[in-house]
């Protein structure tokens, strides 16, 4: 949670290590857990294979939430990725927090706004896709003037809206609770050893919150996500 | 704390939303072809099992009590065949009975008769013959009593000789 950034650069373009070292852990570790939960698919379903078909039947259910029929079997694999990533994303700050020196190399993803928002842009920009993909290029700007022409400009920034706001949740909720977690174990000190009476427990207790802030946020993320992609495939609803 | 915020928002961090969105495609690609297409694969077999065994399951209950019913049908045929058998038997039994019956009540009869017309006939025979003794032991005793009319001697050897004579007849 320091200030400075590791950063690099590589064809022109800037790439903060400790944002990319950290999707990488994420992105392996949801991996390794699929990977480890898929290895026996059986018809009858025991051990993680029971544990992935959960998972996959809740993320299908938040879609289908929202999105009806036939297109809701589309968007399940999106679902289930961005569901898991998510989450592996708001769980892992909460225990790995790797500083050398000045810079913080692994950390939560998701507590840097460029993370979630580039999550919530790819959302949108799914969403606009199917839409367009679905309906038309035709009844998709049209969409834009319902109910008449001059909400053109409040549709407009409700799309806009719809994007900061899904990123910047995502990452208000996260960056509060590794800035929080930060501060109580600042409240240590190593001459002090008092001072862990009771920045322990209150630490244990913000980070048992903390996990439950977690799971609820990518819960928001993805029942958003499909909520945002459902009005997109149906304007008139 | 922020700063470095301000600083992204002029591009600086493209390369970090280019690595999220690319690392971010290649999981979903990784878990599609390693979970999720085993997973929803399997799971919608599943689904056309379950729904192929509840039909099967009702087609065998469906037989199995066509089957029942074709067993109790054949059951209560056959008792019914059986008690005809039986009734059947019986009567056989009771016909057979009233013929043997008749047939010896018959011949019983027959018998009864033969040797009634056997006894008529032997007494016949036997009268015939005591009649005709009869008649000779009148002549001869009407002979004797001839011959020996005149003296009481007479009389008397005749009847001696009579009694003899009747003892001779007895013994022969």
């Amino acid at each position: 949670m320091s200030d400075p950034v590791p950063t690099v650069k590589f064809l022109g373009l800037t790439f903060d290590v400790a944002n990319d070292l950290s999707i990488l852990i994420t992105c392996l570790i949801v991996l390794l857990f699929v990977f480890l939960l898929s290895r026996h698919i059986t018809m009858k379903p025991k051990g993680g294979q029971n544990v992935l078909e959960w998972l996959v039947e809740f993320t299908n259910g938040i879609v289908k939430g929202s999105i009806k029929g036939n297109d809701a079997s589309h968007f399940g694999l999106f679902a289930f990725s961005l569901f898991l990533f998510i989450f592996v994303a708001n769980q892992i700050g909460l225990f790995i927090h790797i500083q050398v020196g000045e810079y913080t190399y692994v950390k939560s993803p998701t507590a840097d706004p460029v993370v979630t928002l580039t999550l919530s842009l790819m959302t949108i920009a799914l969403a606009h896709y199917a839409g367009i993909a679905k309906n038309g290029a035709k009844a998709y700007f049209k969409g834009y003037l319902a109910p008449f022409k001059l909400f053109l400009p409040l549709n407009l920034f409700e799309q806009f809206t719809n994007f900061l706001t899904l990123g910047l949740r995502l990452f208000g909720n996260i960056f509060a609770g590794e800035m929080l977690l930060t501060l109580i174990s600042g409240l240590t000190s190593s001459d002090n050893w008092v001072s862990y009476l009771y920045s322990l427990p209150v630490e244990l207790a913000w980070q048992g919150f903390s996990v439950f802030i977690g799971s609820v946020q990518a819960f928001v993320f993805v029942t958003l996500a499909s909520v945002y992609i459902s009005r997109q495939l149906s304007p008139e609803e | 704390m922020l700063s470095h915020l301000i600083i992204g928002a002029s591009g600086l961090y493209l390369g970090d939303m280019l690595f999220i969105a690319i690392s971010f495609i290649i999981l979903m690609a990784l878990i599609a072809w390693v979970a999720w297409n085993p997973i929803t694969k399997m799971m919608g077999e599943r689904a056309n099992k379950i729904a192929n065994d509840i039909d099967t399951a009702e087609k065998s209950r469906k037989e199995a009590s066509d089957l029942a019913d074709q067993r109790r049908d054949a059951l209560s045929h056959s008792r019914t065949e059986a008690s005809g058998i039986v009734a059947e038997a019986k009567q056989s039994g009771e016909k057979q009975r009233a013929t043997i019956v008749a047939d010896a009540q018959n011949e019983a009869t027959q018998y009864k008769q033969s040797a009634r017309k056997d006894i008529e006939q032997e007494r016949q025979d036997a009268l015939k013959n005591v009649q005709s003794d009869v008649a000779d032991i009148s002549v001869q005793i009407a002979s004797k009593i001839i011959k020996k009319q005149l003296d009481p001697e007479g009389q008397q050897a005749l009847i001696n000789s009579y009694i003899e004579g009747l003892g001779k007849h007895e013994s022969r």
